[in-house]
Order: C-alpha cells, then structure tokens, then sequence
C-alpha cells in the first residue's frame, strides 16, 4: 500500500505566543518549527498501517518555506516514513491553506496512492481545509475527523469511524482516499536518536516549482490575516471566600448570574 | 464582496441542526440589510421537508429542498457538488455552513470545487468598509485570536458552534422542491454503525454551552459522578484532563487539551484539575472559567475568572445542590 502523509511546520505548541508589533500576525522570531499535535497522530498511523499491511510505503509530504519544512520532513523520516517529498514555494508568495492544498494534490498525483492521511486541522491556522479541499482536486472521498483506521485486506477496504457529534460513525471505504485523523487517538511514537541522525543525510525528493505552478494557475491566497491578538489576560480568578461548602456554592452561583451572566 | 448567500440547512434526525440556523444570522450579516441581498436556504436529504420548514422560518428568502436518500449518508463530496451548482446557479458570493463535524469538512472540499475563499470557525463578523466583512476566529488551539479578510469574487464561511445566536423562529419563507442532476461522485464510504459515546447522554463536548471537567483530584474513577452530576444539572458536557484518561478512568474522547478535544463554551469548570499548559491550550477560549481546587496556588486559578480553594468531595456536591435548587430541578 502506498501511503501519503500530508504535514505542516507549525510553531512548538509549548512556546510563548506574541503578537507583532503592529499586531498582525503572531511574532514568530527565534520559534521552533515542529511537527506537531494532529500530524503526528497521521505519520503514527501511517506507521501503523505499513506494519501492518505487507509491501507498504509511506511517504511524507509537504509545502513550505525553507528551512522548516526541510525540518519537519526531517523529523517524519525520523519516525520511520520512508521518503519525503517537498514543494517550495518562491520566497514572495503567500501561501494560504487552499493554495497548499492545490499545491499539495499537484505533488500528490505524481504517483499512484491508497491513502492519503492528513491532520483534522494544522495546530497553528486550525483551519481544517487542506484535506478536503485535496481529496476534491484528487477527485476521491474524504473522511474525517477520523479515529481507529484499519485495512481489511480480505475485504480489500479500510474500516475507520468518524468522531461526529454524540459518538462514533463506522464507516468502511475502498481505497483511494483521503482521511483527515483526529488527533491523540494513538500515541505518537519518539524518534531514535539514530534514526534522527540517519534522517540528516536522507534524500529528500523536491517537486519542480514549474509543475506544481502550472495546476495554480493565476491563483494567489484569498485569506489574509489582517489582526492577531492575544484574549485579553484574565486579572487572576476571584476568590470565593466561605466558611461552609453551602455558602460557596451559594456565593458561586450567583456571581455566575448576576456578574458573569454565564450561568445557562 | 455583496450579492446573495447561500447557507447549508444540515439534517440531523430529521430536523435541522441548530449550527445551520446559526448559519443564517452569518448569512444576513453578509448579505446587509433586509432587501440588499437574498439569503437561500438548501436541504438535502432523504426526507427535507421538516428542517427545509424549520430553516424556511429562521429569516432565509427561500428554501430549496431536494429529497434524495443517498444524502442521508455522509457524503461531503456529493453535498459540495451539489451545493456549488446551486450557489453558481443562484449567482451567490457567499456559502454559509454550520460548525459541525459534517459542515466542518464541506467548507475545504466545497471551496476547492467552487473555486472560493474559505474560513472556518468564525466566531464573529467585523466590518471590512466597502469590502464587508472581515473574521474573526480562534488559531492556536484558542490562545490567540485573527481576523481574517476573504479576497475575490466568492467566499465560504463556516461558522463556530454556538458563537452565534439562532434567529428566533418567524413566518415561514417559501419551500421549493428541487430535483438534483449531480454528476458522477466519487465512490462514498458505506456507514456500518454507529456507537454513541458513553458521555452522549448529555451534548456534546465541542458544542456545549457548558463543560465541567474532572482531573486527578477526584482520585478515583468511582468518585467521576460528582463531575457528572454537576455536568448533568447545568445541563452541560463532561471533561477530562489527561490525568484522567491515560488513568483509563475515562475514554480519551473525554480529553480536554493540547492532545485532546479544544472546548470553548460560555462555562468552564475544572474540578482538580492542576492547570497544566497541555491542558490550559484546550479550554483558555472559555468564556467564563471556575476552578475548584484544594491547592491555592494551583496554575488553574491564573486563567480561571472564579475560584473556590477547598475540597472538592464538599464543594462540588454542594455546587450541584445548589445549581439545582436554582434551576428548579
Ligand atoms: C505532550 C503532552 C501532551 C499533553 N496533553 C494533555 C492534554 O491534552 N490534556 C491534559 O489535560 N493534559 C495533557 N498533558 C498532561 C499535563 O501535563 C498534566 O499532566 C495533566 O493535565 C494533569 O492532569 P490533572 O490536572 O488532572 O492532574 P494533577 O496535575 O495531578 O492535578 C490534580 C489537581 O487536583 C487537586 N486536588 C487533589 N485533591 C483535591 C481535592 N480533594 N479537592 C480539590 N482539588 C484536589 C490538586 O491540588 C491538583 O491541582 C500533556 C502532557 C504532555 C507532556
Ligand atoms: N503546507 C502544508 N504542507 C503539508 N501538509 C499540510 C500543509 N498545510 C496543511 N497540511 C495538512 O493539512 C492538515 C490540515 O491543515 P489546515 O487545513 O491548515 O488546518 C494538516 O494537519 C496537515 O496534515
């Protein structure tokens, strides 16, 4: 089986988050670049699944500027993936997730896949786009938010669910397909460290801008981040004073109706 | 950006889901005052006519209602098709789409087949001048907020659960019963059944107005009824910390955090629960925080807006009690 596996540079989640000085995007000076949070769960099951299926591949894959999406793809081959590919876009051009995906199903069709794993939603812009919007370009099914993704070899089919709104909805689909996974379903793996420095001198396959330029056509991204901005800091929580349980509880919820306006 | 909209009315049990009335205040938003633009509601389903008459009532213009069985099941690829004809159809700039788990993943698909703009998660409309509107949406699992303009000619907007109120019920617009010439669809994916979540009683985590969740504190998994409890008289969801659920006591789907579910509802209580930053990531969108924790220097009293340092095995009984007392249950 060959496996696709779509993801993203995004900033170290446990770093501190600031605006830049005009307060239009998040001050990303001196962050580290990571693979992180949802795509980690899709490179563990793409492992997974190559474990598991004989004759498997898995290839990651990404779109991004240098050095970080270098960096990331780095780390995927760490994990195990077994090749990389990487399209980089000219410095000047802004790249917004429905662009990536256009981008990301260009390199993606260059050869045959039965699966394409990505994450719910990237943990920086949580816009939770590029995968469907690269099975449409694809032209094959979606699914998502996904958990617990199996093959069925007999039936020649994955069988997954899909975590929907009141429980789980088991599906089952023949291959292609694109499966968007949610997240801390399986519990990503850590890299060797002699994989880590096996990873720094493995190939890492580019995609010729041209190519990929061709299926964008005049296309520029359409969603520009004009604001960013931290909530504004919460003061320290007011203390409920009391002296029984009762009278806590009392003080509580009237605070909740009367000042928050929270209390449903 | 003007012209018309175009909002997705979602079927779930044979009426419409709440986030696709939401989707029609966005819609008017968009389209300006009463009369500038026409807002059209679309249906498909096996059987439209019940949410097609709710949504003709939530201010839309008209409804469309196509009945067609095989979109009873998900079928992302075929609802965008269909909705992007129809949006071209009716010259639409903007597509609204309720924050669901369905509507979350037509947004991407249908604006890649539309050839739109697309945001999701708008959590609310800020005037852009003469260009209209601009979104503003929570990145970084809820840490930080953006606002973000949509350039070119169309734009699909999906909306953030319960980030904006449902119109209020009115006289009934017209329903039109359409007939569908989809083209050839992908091959879907065939529903094999369906397990509801052992905390599906009460709503569900990303979409509850309430969320009280429970952390190592309780000790126990025995003792978690008294989240539940709570849970349950504020009508609400109950959470997890990782603590928790690594401990097995309660499912992942439970996980509240940075490895786990991003919850943002009005109310947020964490009963022992430390504070960790992995955890804090999921719920600081909140809009209001209580934490009730024995350790006053707990991290969660730094980003709670209410706090009650004391014993959880007295407080939290207490808090029900008293919650129930005053919503009269
Ligand atoms: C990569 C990574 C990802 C993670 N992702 C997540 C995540 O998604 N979500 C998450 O929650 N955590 C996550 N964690 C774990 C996180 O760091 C914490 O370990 C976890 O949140 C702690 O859970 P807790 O607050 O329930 O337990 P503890 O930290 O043990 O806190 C228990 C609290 O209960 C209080 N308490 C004890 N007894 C009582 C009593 N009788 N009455 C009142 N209060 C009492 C204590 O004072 C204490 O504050 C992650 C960690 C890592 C490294
Ligand atoms: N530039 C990119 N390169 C590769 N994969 C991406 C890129 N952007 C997004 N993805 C994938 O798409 C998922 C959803 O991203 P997003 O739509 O930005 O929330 C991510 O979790 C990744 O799997």
């Amino acid at each position: 089986m060959e496996i696709l596996v779509l993801v993203k540079a995004v900033p170290d989640p446990e770093a501190r988050l600031r605006p830049n000085a005009a307060g239009t995007a998040p001050d990303l000076d001196g962050v580290k670049w990571v693979l992180a949070g949802y795509d980690e769960s899709a490179v563990e099951q793409a492992l997974l699944l190559r474990e598991a299926v004989p004759d498997s591949h898995v290839r990651a894959l990404a779109v991004g500027p240098a050095p970080r999406t270098e960096e990331v793809l780095r780390a995927a081959l760490a994990l195990g993936c077994d090749g990389a590919t990487w399209v980089e876009p000219p410095a000047d051009l802004a790249i917004d997730p429905l662009l990536a995906a256009r981008a990301l199903a260009a390199a993606g069709r260059r050869s045959p896949f039965q699966l394409v794993l990505v994450g719910k939603q990237a943990m920086d812009d949580e816009a939770g786009l590029v995968g469907p919007a690269v099975a449409e370009h694809l032209a094959v099914p979606d699914f998502g938010p996904v958990v617990d993704l199996r093959w069925d070899a007999a039936g020649g089919r994955f069988r997954f669910a899909r975590a929907v709104e009141g429980g789980l909805e088991r599906l089952e689909a023949p291959p292609p397909i694109v499966v968007a996974l949610q997240q801390a379903w399986n519990d990503p793996r850590t890299a060797k460290l002699q994989n880590v420095l096996r990873s720094r001198r493995a190939p890492i396959e580019k995609v010729p801008w041209p190519e990929v330029a061709a299926a964008l056509g005049d296309r520029r991204a359409r969603s520009v981040r004009t604001a960013f901005r931290l909530p504004p800091p919460r003061s320290g929580a007011k203390m409920i004073e009391y002296s029984t349980p009762e009278e806590a509880a009392q003080k509580l919820v009237r605070a909740l109706r009367e000042e928050a306006r929270t209390f449903p | 950006m003007s012209g018309g909209a175009l909002v997705l009315g979602e079927v779930r049990g044979g009426r419409l889901a709440r986030a696709s009335a939401e989707a029609v205040t966005v819609a008017r938003r968009l389209v300006g005052p009463a009369g500038s633009g026409t807002v059209t509601g679309l249906v498909l389903a096996g059987a439209p006519a019940a949410a097609a008459s709710e949504l003709a009532r939530t201010g839309v213009d008209r409804v469309l209602a196509v009945s067609d069985p095989t979109f009873d099941a998900f079928h992302a690829s075929r609802t965008a098709a269909v909705a992007a004809a129809v949006a071209t159809e009716r010259s639409a700039a903007h597509v609204v789409v309720g924050g669901t788990a369905a509507g979350r993943e037509l947004v991407g698909r249908l604006a890649a087949r539309w050839d739109a703009a697309a945001v999701t998660g708008v959590v609310d409309l800020v005037p852009d001048g003469d260009r209209g509107f601009r979104a503003v949406r929570t990145v970084f699992s809820g840490r930080a907020f953006e606002e973000v303009r949509l350039e070119g000619p169309r734009a699909v907007w999906g909306t953030h659960p319960l980030a904006f109120a449902a119109p209020p019920p009115g006289p009934e617009a017209p329903v039109e019963a359409r007939a569908i010439s989809g083209g050839p669809s992908p091959v879907p994916g065939t529903a094999v059944g369906f397990e509801a979540a052992s905390n599906a009683s009460g709503p569900d985590l990303a979409e509850a107005t309430v969320v009280v969740s429970g952390g190592r504190g309780l000790r126990a998994p025995e003792n978690f009824h008294l989240v539940e409890e709570l849970a349950g008289a504020l009508g609400g969801a109950v959470g997890a910390s990782r603590a928790v659920t690594d401990a097995g006591w309660r499912p992942t789907s439970y996980q509240v955090g940075q490895t786990g579910r991003t919850v943002t509802p009005q109310l947020y209580v964490a009963v022992g629960i430390s504070g960790a930053i992995q955890h804090l990531v999921g719920m600081v969108g909140s809009r209001t925080i209580v934490a009730i924790n024995s350790d006053p220097n707990a991290p969660i009293f730094k980003v709670a807006d209410y706090g009650v340092v004391g014993d959880l095995f007295q407080i939290v009984p207490a808090l029900t009690a008293e919650v129930r007392k005053v919503r009269g249950a």
